[in-house]
């Protein structure tokens, strides 16, 4: 940071101000002002946001429509079934993505060499992470609809959201690793631990905090991912069970729903089902980044002793 | 002799390397069959339906039920909408992007930050929300567009969606400048504006670059935000208010009637495939800026 007393200029009086350094000590000024005002109107906008979608869907809130059933043509459908969706698809990715991407993590920041693999692996990563999300919806649409003849499931989008998000929790994986000192390593192996022993006793404890952090933050992503799952889990909650536990029935998140209900549906409350939808879906997503916050820095406490 | 505890070490070590280097070699089989699968698909309205690739290209013409899938519109719409974000949130995240590396006090960073991570995890769909409920009126009230949906509404929420992006790689960017020579420029006398402006400006132009080129890369492939908003009408804009059509919006609209096998769905996975082509572009000039930086 420059420090406001060198900005300013504090020039000896003496000397006096020449119209041009007054021109740039205003040009300055003004710079100043704009950047803090375009600063503070992000955060305006964003709690103006989060207050419109207050005010939009507060009405909405009520037991019988964040537990009640969907309705197809009439008015008062709920989306209990939605919300159970999103969440089994969500642990469902978890369980693919943190396994795969945590591993690959692993063994790009600890094990791999520079080498033809390491770049082949980085550069695909990178270009998984670029696919865009409709683009990895269609991917998901000719394997598991069109190949392998599941129909709208669960799994299939549950896969597809693997897909979609195996890079950037690589990435948090390599940033934590990479933020755990050295020394913690050496001193590791000096006591003889394997480089297994050293990654599961030592460098993962310290950078658990790190990675839940990152982790829990995706799972907010995948909470609100649409453009995927249309095309893979389906635009309909499963009609064996409103809250079906088999990954091979369809399963519309609430996510889905929102887009579903606005776009296709014949409903008479649109408005209502989609404000109260956006304003769950924005609740959620300010959950999870508090609580990544607060049990990433717990998890550090907890394993490592440090405070940050 | 080695002591069975130290063989058993051993071989958790040669199965967890097989392991992790399993799992590292899954990323590249899952690109290389994304890749595969999407390109053979995708080039089916060329290969099967024997469509001139000018034609899907360069005609405005949609109409792929009669073998003219011209996709010009959905192209141009897709260009449009990021070009609009760029030039509205491009600017405005480096501004802010210097705010946050130059100016913000510890306090302010301490809300920013959190406040940009939160705009990050909105969903899609509670953007276009907001657009529809929120922009789509205003628009539709204090201008000459009779719906309020079109080119403006999906640019404005397009913008405000790369922000968190190009905000947050232009700081890294900016803070990635040697500090000696913003004390240089100190030291000779120019004011704070004038050190970002000549010194740090050019010096972090490449990470610029990059904040700019991935968010454009978010804007392109951001789909159903910008479909509740930009009115889905197979026209060119032929003002900043009208509506039109971009190439994952039309992918969205489309697909759920397309039958398997249909020209109509070769033509939707044909765009696809073009989506995915720009995005993997857009990441080669990313590492040719990085390249060039180092």
């Amino acid at each position: 940071m420059i420090s406001a007393a060198s900005a300013s200029g504090a020039m000896p009086s003496a000397i006096g101000a020449t119209r041009g350094v007054r021109r740039r000590r205003f040009a300055d000024a003004l710079a100043t002002v704009v950047l803090w005002t375009m600063a503070c109107s992000i955060i305006v906008m964003l709690a103006a946001f989060v207050l419109y979608m207050l005010y939009l869907g507060a009405g909405a809130m009520t037991p019988s429509f964040i537990f009640g059933q969907p309705k197809e043509t009439t008015a008062g459908g709920g989306i209990g079934p939605e919300i159970y969706n999103s969440f089994y698809i969500l642990v469902l990715t978890l369980l693919f993505t943190i396994p795969i991407a945590v591993s690959a993590g692993i063994y790009l920041q600890e094990y791999a060499r520079p080498g033809l693999f390491r770049t082949i692996v980085q550069f695909s990563a990178e270009s998984l992470a670029t696919v865009p999300s409709i683009v990895m919806g269609l991917f998901g649409l000719l394997i598991f609809v069109y190949t392998f003849h599941w129909g709208f499931t669960a799994l299939g989008g549950a896969l597809t959201l693997t897909l979609l998000n195996l890079p950037a929790l690589m990435r948090v994986t390599q940033e934590a690793l990479g933020s755990v000192p050295d020394t913690l390593r050496e001193g590791s192996v000096a006591l003889g631990g394997t480089r297994w022993q050293t990654i599961t006793r030592v460098v993962l404890p310290s950078a658990i905090g790190r990675m839940t952090t990152g982790v829990v933050l995706i799972a907010g992503r995948i909470f609100g991912e649409t453009a995927a799952l249309i095309f893979t889990a389906g635009l309909s909650v499963s009609v064996n069970a409103p809250y079906d536990p088999n990954p091979f029935h369809t399963a519309e998140t609430l996510a889905v729903h929102l887009w579903y209900t606005r776009s296709e549906s014949v409903v008479p409350d649109v408005y209502r089902i989609g404000n109260g939808s956006a304003l769950v879906l924005l609740i959620m997503v300010l959950l999870f980044n508090v609580s990544a916050r607060v049990v990433g820095r717990a998890l550090t406490k907890r394993f490592t002793g440090r405070t940050s | 002799m080695i002591a069975p505890q130290a063989r058993l070490a051993h071989r958790t070590e040669t199965a967890a390397t097989f392991l992790l280097r399993f799992a590292a070699g899954f990323v590249i089989v899952a690109m290389a069959v994304l890749l595969g699968y999407l390109a053979f698909e995708g080039t089916k309205t060329f290969t099967a339906d024997h469509v001139s690739p000018l034609v899907f290209l360069f005609s405005s013409n949609f109409s792929p039920d009669t073998h003219h899938p011209g996709a010009a519109v959905f192209i141009a719409g897709s260009l449009l909408v990021t070009l609009f974000a760029l030039c509205v949130g491009g600017p405005f995240g480096i501004a802010v992007g210097v705010f946050l590396a130059e100016l913000a006090p510890p306090r302010m960073t301490h809300v920013l930050k959190p406040a940009i991570e939160v705009m990050v995890g909105i969903p899609s769909v509670v953007y276009g929300w907001l657009g529809l409920s929120l922009l789509v009126p205003l628009i539709r009230e204090h201008t000459s567009s009779p719906s309020g949906f079109g080119l403006a509404a999906a640019g404005i929420v397009l913008s405000i969606m790369i922000l968190p992006t190009v905000i947050t790689l232009s700081e890294d960017a900016f803070r990635s400048v040697p500090a000696t020579l913003k004390e240089g420029s100190l030291a000779l006398g120019a004011t704070r504006w004038q050190t970002i402006t000549r010194v740090l400006l050019p010096s972090a132009r490449s990470g610029i670059s990059v904040a700019v080129i991935l968010g454009m890369a978010r804007a392109i492939g951001e789909t159903l935000a910008i479909q509740m908003v930009i009115g889905n009408a197979t026209q060119f804009a032929n003002g900043i208010f009208a509506p039109t059509a971009a190439l994952p919006t039309e992918i969205v609209t489309d697909m759920p009637g397309a039958t398997q096998g249909s020209p109509l769905e070769h033509a939707l996975f044909s765009m696809a495939l073009l989506l995915l082509l720009i995005a993997m572009l857009l990441i080669l000039l990313v590492r040719f800026a990085l390249r060039r930086r180092a």
